[in-house]
């Protein structure tokens, strides 16, 4: 499977994600810029020492030599400047270790969003217009309509808040990780609020698309053959009506990254979407930039590993 | 016997004289999800242009209630931290979301019709620049775009955002209407209209945008939902409409980090949203089947 096709594929796309992400950051580095208000203004900080500040962030300098420090910090040394706010703190290995918490998060949800979806759009179409059917539609509707922040509201409501009261206390759901990454007990309601909208979304194409294949020709030669019925809908009718489900994982893939700022906020969990409202609330512009830079990097990873797998399913494509 | 065969025949058969327009009402009506979804919205719009000459208390009247206190006769959806009436804040709500979803869709009917039937139409150079901006427009975290729009545009307000969420959804729209014009232009009655001499803007206008209605309507309609979504992510992270304004988002979150003592600041305005986007969906998929039967799947 990795032949050497792919693996020039997979290097001209590791280009374009530095490309984009080189775009990315010079533009929100020059747009940061262009604001008007000071990220130390709460400082209140006078003469000197004010110029001492400025000079420590390079922000003495004109604004072209400070993109073109910023730019060559980033691609030779893998610098992305220091916190306005917490001096002395680098954002590079900081925005690195959110964003690999971020991606914990992300694929969690991601593989709940297919599981899910999946199992539900086939029993959907297996039981078509029947009363399983029109429950798992109705619902599917309902999921994709609620906002992740109402769906995450409503399960804190009950596994956090409604089962601590009733069981007084022995048994609930406790929001907040304790380490950096999160255990499994920690991560199952998050990764679940942040695939619920998306799980319905692959439930209706997986309903649609199976409807369509369980009608052609092969599937009826299977069942002539006597194979079980099991068997039919997994291996023959499952793999085909995947393909159409595949080509909207790459949107999911960005929904699912952008979706975790909230849930990451809601839950208190120490990635990239916590650190990006933080930083934006605080003015700490570095890391605005910094985190942008990592979300730019991330979904392009995200979109490549979207396409790699789109071989795996469907043997007609290569690279 | 005659008299009864003859009677059968000469019953009148009015030839039912049906548009479109009409054929699709007739089978929008029989969708009760959809009249449900258009009920409620109306419902919806009538409580928002109240809540414009009156509400109940001031929607930033801070301790006209006790704070936190639960729903009650005297306030309904009950009180929020600072003590306001959290049914006043839901109706202004229902305002802004309102406000945003129908002022973000103006922008990209404003924007999105024109561009997508010049595109389709005139094909070429500009064809090709505006599917460049589309896909590269999809390529984008939309969110993350809209959030980054926000910060740069400066004080927050209702206008920067609609803008802000015009410019990252605007492609849906003219994706949409670019193709239906490449479909429509290769149509007879668009040769007729050309050989009759009509200006291109008379085409466009005139004989393609008419016939590209329905499912122009029908995007619209999805994509008020989505810029209502939108506004509330954007006031729950604390970047939306500047307070006092209730935005149902910003609410939201101000009820989570009260949701054991309150948890009634977090769901009224959290169903409200819910509710209002089901309802857009549901009616939206009503047009689409009503307009479209085709498409039916």
């Amino acid at each position: 499977m990795l032949t050497r096709g792919t693996l020039i594929y997979i290097s001209q796309r590791l280009v374009l994600i530095v490309f984009t992400v080189l775009a990315v950051s010079s533009a929100v580095f020059l747009g940061i810029h262009r604001l008007p208000g000071d990220a130390l203004f709460n400082e209140h900080l006078h003469g000197t020492e004010y110029q001492n500040v400025l000079h420590h962030y390079g922000l003495d300098l004109p604004l072209w030599q400070q993109y073109t420090n910023y730019i060559s910090g980033m691609f030779l040394h893998g610098n992305l400047g220091e916190s306005f706010v917490n001096r002395g703190v680098q954002i590079a290995p900081l925005v690195l270790r959110e964003a690999t918490v971020s991606a914990e998060v992300g694929l969690f949800a991601l593989i709940f969003t297919i599981g899910l979806g999946m199992l539900l759009g086939v029993v959907a179409a297996v039981r078509q217009n029947t009363w399983v059917d029109y429950v798992l539609s109705t619902t599917s509707v309902i999921g994709y309509s609620m906002p992740s922040f109402v769906i995450a509201t409503f399960l804190i409501l009950f596994f956090a808040v409604w089962l601590d009261n009733t069981t007084q206390g022995a048994f609930y759901f406790k929001i907040g990780w304790t380490g950096t990454y999160g255990s499994i007990g920690e991560i199952w309601l998050p990764a679940f609020a942040l695939g619920f909208p998306y799980a319905s979304i692959v439930a209706r194409l997986t309903r649609a698309s199976m409807l369509e294949v369980i009608r052609q020709d092969y599937i009826r030669t299977a069942r002539a053959k006597g194979l079980r019925e099991t068997v039919i809908m997994v291996r023959h009718a499952l793999r085909n009506a995947l393909i159409p489900v595949v080509t909207i994982l790459g949107p999911l893939a960005i929904g699912i990254i952008t979706g975790g700022v909230i849930i990451e906020n809601i839950f208190g969990i120490p990635g990239l979407g916590k650190e990006f409202a933080t930083s934006i609330l605080n003015r700490d512009y570095n890391i605005v930039i910094g985190v942008f830079t990592m979300y730019a990097a991330l979904i392009g990873i995200a979109n490549l590993g979207v396409d790699l797998l789109y071989v795996v399913i469907d043997p007609r494509i290569r690279y | 016997m005659a008299a009864t065969a003859a009677a059968v025949v000469v019953r009148p058969v009015t030839p039912v004289q049906a548009s479109l327009w009409s054929d699709a009402w007739r089978r929008l009506r029989r969708n009760r999800l959809a009249l449900a979804g258009a009920i409620y919205l109306a419902f919806l719009i009538v409580v928002a242009l109240v809540a414009l000459v009156h509400t109940p208390y001031p929607m930033a009247g801070v301790a006209v209630a006790t704070p936190y206190s639960g729903p009650s006769a005297a306030h309904w959806f009950g009180a929020d931290n600072l003590g306001r009436d959290v049914f006043s804040r839901v109706m202004v709500g229902a305002q802004i979301s309102l406000t945003v979803g129908i002022g973000t869709q103006l922008i990209i009917l404003a924007v999105g019709v024109p561009i997508g039937l010049a595109a389709g139409y005139f094909k070429g150079w500009f064809d090709s620049i505006v599917s460049f901006f589309v896909n590269v427009f999809y390529g984008v975290p939309d969110l993350l775009v809209a959030l980054l729009l926000v910060v740069l545009l400066g004080h927050p307000g209702l206008d920067k955002i609609i803008i802000a969420i015009s410019v990252t959804r605007w492609m849906d729209m003219t994706r949409l209407v670019r193709g239906q014009t490449l479909a429509l232009r290769e149509r007879e009655f668009v040769e007729a209209a050309r050989a009759s001499g009509a200006k291109p803007f008379k085409i466009l206008f005139g004989h393609i945008l008419p016939n590209a209605l329905g499912p122009v309507i029908v995007q619209a309609t999805f994509g008020v939902p989505a810029a209502i979504l939108f506004e509330a992510f954007l006031s729950f992270l604390g970047l939306g409409v500047p307070a006092p304004q209730p935005s149902w988002g910003s609410m939201a979150a101000d009820g989570l980090s009260a949701i054991r003592i309150a948890p009634h600041m977090v769901i009224a305005p959290s169903i409200a949203l819910s509710l209002t986007l089901m309802a857009f969906n549901f009616l939206g998929d009503g047009l689409r089947d009503a307009l479209d039967p085709r498409s039916r799947r």
